[in-house]
């Protein structure tokens, strides 16, 4: 268990963390079925790699081509990957989460997904295709060696610095007068109309803000990696990430972080040690992995569709009479 | 110009294709209220029957036939053991769209290791050709032609004039009615996931057998074109899955034509796109055959 193998895993720990918490603000607490959740992360790292590249002309990168290149320092990379995340919602949300009915609205981000990495394969120009992008610069390389054990413990520091404001902005959303707005159309669309509600506008913002944070997670995730391509945001993650938050409990961000724990990071790290053992053909237990993940799904959705921490019941303190005198003596 | 007229006659050989995978596909939401997301991968396990089939010497219009039973059978299992199941238990419909989705990617990933990541193609892939001025097409891309347009008149025949079709139509526009009128809603449902199962797996071999190679990852492209067709002619009307294939296939080949045919389905979903910001009930909302009885 060397150093570098720890802060793999408390990275990506991070980076499924702050995706499953703004995945449960989309599905869970709104029940916005956001089926091409994985594009938004993906845009967020394809701009944080540009933004903090050299442009495709410099000596090192001209083997790729793409748009960009501002060789801009930390934290602007982050910071940018967060906005392009948010401004993708805009457009995507306007088409799918206006006139549909919600399992409309699933199919065509599902649709959306798949049509998304078609495009960014198939147009080299724009982030280099199907290759992807290589040698993204890492936060601070200049200032620090990237291959000491101080710069592992920095990155873990800036993820989990990144985490814990996600889950402040997350805690407060959900607990604010807005989340309560967001539970309620959720759970009664029609009836959160008839008070005054506005879906269309509550499903607006909370998919820009759930767009803005898969944009940060994936800035976060490409910081580290130094790559990213089509073929690591296929629309199967999102499943993963779905699994995630209906494992931990739709509603809960405790139950996000949890989900997340358990199944990209646990399933992660199960089938690296199981593909050790070299049990059958090699990619048997990938493909097992998928397979368990869609039992998974169906078994939690079957025996305990709440999730393992179910989202909590929010009771009003004191009885309504009381509440109702107060108004008619005022 | 000659390009075009060429790109004409591909545009007759996809719509074919399409309209096969997308009226089961769109009966399948009318009739028993369910987006299969994994219509798409049945479509791919029962081309790699036929394959199968196809590899022992037999025909692969034999083959075919072997691969619409098999996915007749194993939509029907699904129906049977996993979404009537959830849907009794009274999972919402969003609930519905996430199940059969990890049912999807089930699917698909228990075939891999059986069947591996390379594509595969049927030995008579090509077949002679035939020309009419600048229309090239083999014998193959005739007879598909020729085998939607049997499957779409014997689907006007069943659903306008036989008792079943009644049934079907019946319980398409108001499920506890039709039960209440004593239709055998339930049986109704079971025939429905047999006839449109049958004809998913034809789609997937015909779709197998025209696009010369496929593999499971075919499986994405497959479901997106069925849906684009489906939610064009408006979701759960046979007839407008029919229109909607006719438009979509000819798009498609045209665009192919005049820009590229790495697009084909980035068109597909920009008439997608179109039709849910300009008239998301789709084109024959009012006036398909499920809307109402009679």
């Amino acid at each position: 268990m060397n150093t570098y193998y720890a802060a793999n895993l408390l990275i990506f720990a991070g980076v499924d963390i702050i995706a499953c918490i703004a995945l449960n603000l989309q599905f869970g607490v709104s029940g916005i079925v956001n089926f091409s959740f994985i594009v938004f992360q993906a845009a967020g790292a394809y701009a944080a790699a540009v933004l903090s590249m050299p442009p495709d002309t410099a000596a090192d990168y001209s083997f790729q081509i793409y748009v960009g290149g501002y060789q801009l320092p930390f934290p602007l990379p982050w910071i940018g990957g967060a906005v392009v995340g948010g401004l993708l919602a805009i457009p995507v949300g306007l088409v799918v989460l206006r006139k549909l009915r919600s399992d409309y609205q699933a199919i065509a981000l599902l649709v959306t997904s798949i049509i998304a990495n078609t495009v960014i394969t198939n147009a080299r120009p724009f982030l280099n295709g199907a290759a992807g992008l290589a040698l993204v610069p890492q936060p601070f390389q200049d200032q620090i060696d990237t291959s000491t054990d101080t710069y592992q413990y920095v990155y873990i520091g800036l993820t989990a610095v990144a985490v814990a404001i996600v889950w402040f902005v997350a805690a407060r959303i959900v607990n604010s007068p807005f989340g309560r707005s967001l539970r309620a159309m959720r759970d009664h669309e029609l009836a959160a109309t008839a008070i005054g509600k506005n879906p269309v506008a509550l499903k607006m913002t909370i998919f820009i803000v759930g767009g803005t944070l898969a944009g940060l997670s994936g800035a976060i995730l490409v910081g580290f990696l130094q790559v990213w391509a089509p073929s690591t945001w296929l629309y199967p993650e999102t499943i993963i990430l779905f699994a995630a938050v209906i494992v931990g409990g739709r509603g809960n961000n405790l139950g996000a972080i949890l989900g997340a724990l358990l199944v990209p990071v646990g399933f992660e790290e199960v089938t690296r040690l199981l593909i050790r053992l070299n049990i059958g053909p090699p990619n048997l237990i990938p493909a097992l992995e998928w397979v368990l993940i869609g039992l998974f799904i169906l078994g939690f959705l079957w025996f305990r569709p709440e999730g393992v921490r179910p989202e909590p019941r929010r009771v009003f303190e004191g009885s309504p009479e009381p509440e109702v005198e107060r108004v008619h003596a005022a | 110009m000659s390009l075009f007229i060429a790109a004409f006659g591909f545009g007759l050989v996809s719509m074919s294709v399409i309209a096969l995978a997308a009226v089961g596909f769109t009966m399948q939401f009318g009739i028993t209220n369910m987006i299969n997301l994994a219509y798409g991968e049945v479509m791919v396990a029962s081309a790699y029957v036929a394959y199968y089939i196809d590899q022992t010497g037999i025909s692969i219009w034999v083959a075919m036939v072997g691969g619409a039973i098999f996915g007749a059978v194993f939509s029907f299992l699904i129906n049977r053991f996993i979404y009537a199941p959830f849907m009794r238990k009274g999972t919402a419909n969003l609930g519905m769209v996430i199940v059969s989705l990890a049912v999807s990617l089930m699917i698909a990933n228990l075939m891999l290791p059986i069947v591996g990541y390379y594509s595969v193609s049927y030995r008579e892939r090509f077949g002679s050709i035939v020309r009419f001025g600048s229309i090239v097409l083999t014998v193959n891309q005739m007879l598909i032609i020729g085998l939607a347009v049997v499957v779409m008149l014997a689907i006007h025949a069943l659903l306008r004039y036989t008792r079943l079709g009644k049934a079907m139509r019946a319980t398409a526009a108001n499920p506890t009615l039709a039960r209440s009128s004593g239709i055998p809603t339930q049986r109704v449902i079971d025939v429905v996931w047999l006839i449109t199962g049958a004809l998913c797996g034809l789609a997937g071999t015909v779709a197998g057998l025209d696009s010369e190679t496929f593999a499971i990852a075919s499986g994405a492209g497959f479901l997106i074109t069925a849906l684009a067709a489906a939610v064009l002619g408006g979701a759960g009307q046979p007839y407008g899955a029919m229109v909607g294939a006719v438009v979509i296939g000819m798009v498609t080949e045209l665009s192919a034509a005049a820009w590229s045919p790495d697009y084909k389905q980035v068109v597909a979903f920009g008439i997608l796109v179109l039709v849910m910001v300009l008239r998301p009930q789709g084109l024959l909302a009012k006036r398909g055959a499920l809307a109402a009885a009679g």
